[in-house]
């Protein structure tokens, strides 16, 4: 059991490395720089990959969710909770690159737009499913409770997207057209390798931590059982 | 170009902050070892 | 279905009568949204005309805040002497315990928004334009939202130890689309602009109720489980 899990682990590490390097320069080098928008657009590549990966976690902590209504395992309760916390890592980071590529792009940090709106409320939702995780009491109670919320929570998402969409185009004209990428009419074939190379990299490496993240709380949850044994032991 | 360098720098800077709180996992498990291992040893 | 009917409601007639009984939440709640509304007199000055186009939020705002005074009540009060076990053992379904519990919260956050809504148009001195009929229409279907989902959480809530905080923070983001829909259809109804607008709006209020009722009403069993 033990040996293919290493070998998994060190296959990613070896594949995400080379990767990260060739997005890299690929990003900052090999790419062309946008007319418009000059070299800033560069943020654009690691911006969409976050969100993708973002909206991937929250997917996969909803899925666990689901199978833990039907069975909550400590396997798939552990996997939820390690999939949200890379999720709160990644949509941190897709607001605050959006933000600065706002501030670059339209000269404001924030604009009231879906896709925004949605994204920060994608991370009070995380948020708020990691408060329920940190309740007092046993784990299996915080499985079932936190499974409810998080099948809320997923349910709430695309609604959110709908409403705000509805609210924007009902009150103030569509500013910046329907893609935040379409200023300069579509992506060049060249932008489209980066960015596809980059949203690999970036599921690796989302991959990689959720793979670490596993392990470690796995074996915290071994180390937990193995020192109340202990405890139980020189008690008696 | 400096928004570029905020960016790139804020995406790193978070996901060091991630790996790290990750290391200190490992690190406050590895110490939990010890302490069961001292016991062990006593025994 | 029937049976459950029947026991949620003698739930939500046990809770009301008790209610009824002390007049604590409620007495609580009006004075809040009382005290809500006049330090928002202070924020924004009422005798200033570009103070009426804040009034569809201030009603929701006053709704929310004093609604979550309730919902912390509503499950909290049931963990005295143990209740609750004794509502989880008795021979009902659990989602008769969720529909029970909505309706004694719909009943009073509807009696607390009759008066804090009127007080509201007095002190800021609104004079009400608008289809009445309509705008009772909207504030029940927003009502309704926040209620259903707001008692489900909190009876998820009501296990942790400090549930008066966390019921807020796993409310107000589900809640978003719905405050979206509620403040925007208030706000036409009030400024009797074109009232399909606001009938698209109370389309995706109900949109939201139905979905989220079903899944509540589903998944309280769990949550019942788990506690």
């Amino acid at each position: 059991m033990k040996q293919p899990s290493a070998f998994v682990d060190r296959m990613l590490y070896i594949l995400l490395v080379p990767a990260m390097f060739v997005s890299l320069y690929l990003i900052f080098i090999w790419s062309p720089i946008e007319k418009q928008m000059g070299a800033s657009q560069k943020i654009f590549y690691f911006h969409v990959s976050t969100a993708w990966v973002a909206f991937l976690a929250f997917f996969v902590v909803g899925y666990y969710c689901v199978l833990m209504l039907k069975r909550p395992t400590e396997d798939r309760f552990i996997k939820a909770g390690i999939s949200a916390e890379i999720g709160v890592v990644f949509t941190t980071i897709t607001l605050l690159t959006g933000m600065i590529w706002g501030k670059s792009a339209w000269n404001t940090w924030w604009t009231w737009e879906p896709r925004l709106v949605t994204v920060l409320i994608l991370l009070f939702i995380y948020i708020a499913y990691l408060f329920v995780r940190k309740m007092e009491g046993t784990w299996e109670k915080i499985a079932k409770l936190s499974a409810v919320f998080g099948i809320i929570g997923c349910i709430n998402v695309p609604i959110v997207f709908m409403a705000i969409r509805w609210w924007n185009t009902k009150l103030h004209p569509v500013v910046f057209g329907e893609g935040k990428n379409q200023s300069g009419g579509g992506v060049e074939p060249d932008m489209l390798v980066t960015l596809l190379f980059c949203i690999g990299t970036i599921t690796l490496l989302y991959l990689f931590m959720m793979r670490k993240g596993i392990e470690i709380e796995k074996m915290r949850l071994t180390v937990r059982k193995a020192k109340s044994r202990v405890i139980e032991k020189l008690a008696s | 170009m400096g928004y570029l360098f905020m960016a790139y720098t804020i995406i790193w800077a978070l996901l060091a902050g991630y790996i790290f709180v990750l290391g200190k996992r490992q690190k406050d498990l590895k110490k939990e070892l010890k302490v069961l291992e001292d016991w062990k040893s006593e025994q | 279905m029937k049976i459950i009917l029947a026991d949620a409601l003698t739930i939500a007639a046990k809770d009301l009568r008790n209610e009824l009984k002390s007049k604590q939440t409620s007495g609580m709640m009006i004075i809040f949204s009382s005290l809500v509304i006049l330090i928002f007199s202070f924020a924004f000055d009422p005798t200033n005309n570009t103070v009426k186009a804040i009034i569809p939020g201030l009603i929701w705002v006053i709704t929310i805040f004093s609604g979550l005074l309730g919902l912390n009540r509503s499950f909290i009060s049931e963990q005295e002497n143990d209740s609750l076990t004794g509502l989880k053992v008795a021979p009902i379904d659990p989602s008769s315990i969720f529909l029970g519990k909505v309706v004694a919260n719909l009943v009073l956050v509807t009696i607390v928004q009759m008066l804090s809504i009127p007080i509201l148009f007095l002190l800021f001195d609104y004079k009400f334009h608008g289809d009445l009929i309509w705008f009772l229409l909207i504030v029940l279907t927003a009502t309704i939202g926040f209620i259903v989902i707001g008692t489900f959480l909190a009876a998820l809530a009501a296990n942790a130890k400090n549930s008066e905080m966390l019921l807020p923070v796993l409310l107000l983001p589900l809640l978003s689309p719905l405050m979206i829909g509620a403040v925007q259809a208030t706000k036409i109804v009030l400024e009797q602009e074109g009232i399909t607008d606001a009938i698209s709006w109370l389309q995706l209020m109900a949109a939201y109720d139905l979905l989220f009722f079903a899944a509540c009403f589903f998944l309280f069993e769990y949550l019942m489980e788990g506690s």
